[in-house]
């Protein structure tokens, strides 16, 4: 026998492996049924069935796509800037940015989650974490901007947040990173005495939106990685997964490896929240920045706040529990009727999945093999509704289809994985390009799922794409669920990388998009409401510039009597009050971002020339035949009065 | 060849006068085919004998903020002079090109051939039916008084 023919018997022993492994692999390869892109082609013209908002990843912001064709409509900034939108340029929207750290233009975004009313999503708002400086942000559907950002104290790696409850009471905020609390200057090995995890519960004021941290738990030294409220019967509770319970300082990846099993901890938020309430408890002193944008002013705000409330284990007894599961848990997800809580140990063999009722059984029997720094730990077979045995390897993430189904993520083997919630047999498999993380079903964390497709959020492409260097694209795959076998449909590409996702149905959302901003409603203190009131005023070395655009000329667009050394403010008001006409504000030589100003809003850019001459602005956003004529130009002097002079209207 | 082609349909299909009318003296040749086909959501307006100066008075607000950037009284600007506009236009002419732009630029002869001249068309300013009809009591009330 030759080497090569040896080779090639190897290479086709080694394939039937894992063929025999994977079970089915009907959808993969390119092996597609014919009619994949019919299922997914949106004609030119026609909308798309679902949003699918996904996060960023290092990005920082929100990407916006349409389902089943996997376009991309927008990406929202979030945590990071963003000078195509004037987003952290603008005056109006630096406030947003700041934080504890002072100003910070860049954050990791991990997981979206939409807001929900009884358990369904519900098309309001959609919360993001911040996961490098530990913030949530919520951002607003009717507009598609980011309206608040909360900074988390006592917190590092924002990572298992911000996760909603039933009706949005709360969202939460679990360090990924423990830390010492209050920050203080010790010795890294002194970790398991020192540091401590900080899960904060933010809530949410249900017309609004606005936020508020409510309260904080302070917990063991652990890393807190994912949540899952409950639902239903479990609604009044908070599911979190948490690794690292070795508390190694050093070396993560075998050093908190080493337990057979992690926790999930259970949090009875309503019964903590009531006794917060009652003043259980004390104030710590903290400091974190809490940032309001204002619709009205079109204005963002900047507050540092200063203190929180802090619980530990004996101020809640009774009302948080850890249930131990195997092993380095991710996931911690809830089904639709809320009893079952399935966990995603990345090292475990199976899937474990609790039950919430013999959960409280548990509680009340007292069935509790130790406790941890006043934390009652249970007895794991005593919470266990069953395990789910051979599903593949690393189990991350669940989500659920609302047909008695769920849909496991596995990154080791790359794969999502059908099993039934009434046996816990694996009923389809299905591989991923490539290495998944997270996976989202529209409303699959919610008690009603619009299980039509589950998508998968990839970690690697490789060779799916056309290379562009050594960065390439991260990508989603949609699979059909409609059926009995998942059917993969459609590769696209994300920007960033795209961590988690929330989905729902399109008119949710698309009937209450708006169109503009009222003219008459725009309390912003430099707007220009009309024409004639134009103007530039000076304030010592400040240029107040009262501008107003309209297609297609800027007033006023003639301005002289500034000076170097001046700082022009730059106000510029979109009088249109028709859909799908922004105008742009660009001046030579800015050093942050043009002004991207939707109809009826108002927005600013700071200019300081630097030398004399007369420098061109125009619109940077195409507006109409005339477009090209929309320019201005202001004179810049060495000295002189600065006595201001502009084309009156 | 193909725009071009197109173009000229265009230029045919909508005759125009050298002066679109836009002086109430010189009655453009469409002008002279009434009674003209009323374009637009807004079919019949009353007019009353004298003018509701309180109306005019709302509408010039709205006059300012929604129009004034494009539109002056006597002079022609990047949309015509409306100081005397409702002495060439019908009232509902004048309402439902605030009220219904798009269907006015889509539909009327007067307003195609105005599109031709100044190259711009005019936006939807989302004023609602009570200010355009404020608006309209303004204009009637400037051409009033311009006389």
């Amino acid at each position: 026998m030759s080497t090569q023919t040896l080779l090639r018997l190897m290479v086709l022993a080694v394939s039937a492996l894992i063929m025999s492994c994977s079970g089915n692999n009907e959808a993969g390869g390119g092996a597609l049924s014919g009619d994949a892109a019919s299922r997914v082609y949106v004609a030119p013209g026609e909308k798309d069935e679902f949003y699918n908002f996904v996060s960023g990843g290092f990005s920082g912001q929100l990407a916006v796509y349409g389902l089943p064709s996997g376009r991309l409509f927008r990406v929202i900034p979030v945590f990071s800037v963003d000078p195509e939108k004037g987003w952290g340029y603008t005056e109006e929207t630096k406030p947003m940015l700041m934080t504890s750290h002072g100003f910070v233009p860049w954050d990791d975004a991990h997981h979206p989650d939409m807001s929900q009313t009884g358990g369904v999503a519900d098309g309001k708002w959609v919360f993001i974490n911040g996961n490098n400086t530990p913030r949530i942000a919520r951002i607003d559907l009717t507009d598609f901007r980011t309206k608040e950002i909360i900074e988390i104290p006592n917190a590092a790696g924002n990572h298992s947040s911000p996760f909603s409850t039933e009706n949005s009471e709360y969202v939460v905020a679990g360090t990924r990173f423990s830390v010492p609390i209050p920050q203080e200057d010790v010795s890294i090995q002194q970790y398991s005495e020192k540091f401590k995890g900080a899960l904060s519960f933010v809530k949410v004021d249900p017309k609004s939106g606005n936020m508020n941290l409510d309260f904080q738990l302070l917990v063991p030294g652990f890393d807190y990685d994912l949540a899952r409220a409950g639902k239903g019967p479990s609604k009044d509770w908070m599911f979190m997964s948490c690794y690292n319970s070795e508390q190694a300082n050093t070396m993560k990846e075998i050093n908190a490896s080493q337990n057979d099993k992690d926790f999930i901890v259970a949090i009875n938020w309503k019964k903590c929240a009531e006794l917060a309430a009652a003043g259980k408890g004390s104030m710590m002193n903290v400091d974190y920045a809490h940032n309001v944008y204002n619709d009205e002013t079109h204005s963002a705000s900047h507050t540092m706040k200063k203190q929180v409330r802090v619980l530990t284990a004996d101020d809640i007894k009774g009302a948080l529990f850890y249930m131990p599961t195997p092993k380095s848990p991710h996931g911690c997800d809830v089904d639709p009727s809320g009893e079952l809580i399935v966990g995603g140990g990345k090292l475990a063999t199976v899937i474990p999945v609790m039950s919430f009722s013999k959960m409280l059984k548990a509680i009340e029997g007292g069935k509790v093999d130790k406790m941890i720094a006043g934390i009652p730990v249970l007895n794991y077979k005593e919470c266990l509704a069953g395990e789910v045995q051979r599903p593949g390897l690393g189990p991350l993430h669940t989500e659920f289809d609302g047909k008695g189904f769920a849909y496991t993520s596995f990154f080791v083997s790359s794969e999502i994985v059908k099993w039934s919630l009434k046996d816990f047999k694996v009923v389809d498999r299905v591989p991923t390009y490539y290495s998944i993380g997270h996976l989202c079903i529209p409303g699959g964390n919610s008690t009603k799922p619009w299980g039509k497709y589950v998508i998968a959020y990839n970690k690697i492409t490789k060779d799916r794409y056309l290379p562009t260097g050594p960065e390439l694209t991260q990508s989603a795959q949609l699979f059909d669920i409609s059926g009995d076998k998942m059917k993969l449909l459609l590769d696209f590409p994300t920007i960033g990388e795209p961590h988690y996702a929330v989905a729902c149905p399109a008119d949710m959302i698309m009937k209450n998009s708006k169109k503009m901003y009222q003219i008459t409603e725009n309390k912003h203190p430099y707007a220009t409401h009309k024409e004639a009131d134009t103007r530039v005023e000076r304030k010592g070395n400040e240029v107040h510039v009262y501008m107003t655009s309209i297609r297609s000329h800027f007033a006023p667009d003639n301005i002289e009597g500034v000076k170097v050394g001046d700082k022009v403010y730059w106000h510029v008001t979109n009088l249109e009050q028709d859909w799908d006409v922004p105008h742009g504000f660009a001046v030579i030589g800015a050093n942050n971002s043009e002004a991207l100003i939707m109809p009826g809003e108002t927005c600013t850019i700071v200019w300081e020339p630097k030398k004399a001459g007369v420098y061109p602005f125009y619109c940077s956003d195409f507006c109409s035949a005339l477009h090209q004529e929309m320019q201005g130009y202001v004179r810049v002097s060495n000295g002189g009065s600065g006595q201001l002079t502009w084309n009156k209207r | 060849m193909k725009y071009f082609m197109l173009l000229f349909t265009a230029l045919w299909l909508v005759a125009c006068s050298g002066n679109n009318g836009e002086s109430a003296e010189n009655k453009s040749f469409m002008e002279a085919q009434q009674p003209k086909k009323t374009y637009g959501k807004i079919q019949h307006v009353d007019i009353g004998e004298g003018i509701d100066g309180t109306m005019s008075k709302a509408g010039k607000e709205i006059f300012d903020m929604k129009c004034n950037a494009c539109h002056k009284y006597d002079e022609r600007y990047v949309g015509p002079a409306l100081g005397k506009v409702t002495q060439r236009r019908t009232p509902e002419y004048v309402m439902n090109m605030i009220l219904d732009t798009e269907t006015m630029i889509e539909n009327d002869d007067t307003v195609k051939c105005l599109m031709q001249e100044f190259l711009m068309k005019m936006p939807n300013q989302s004023v609602d039916e009570k200010d355009a009809r404020n608006v309209l009591e303004h204009l009637r009330d400037h051409a009033k008084s311009a006389q």
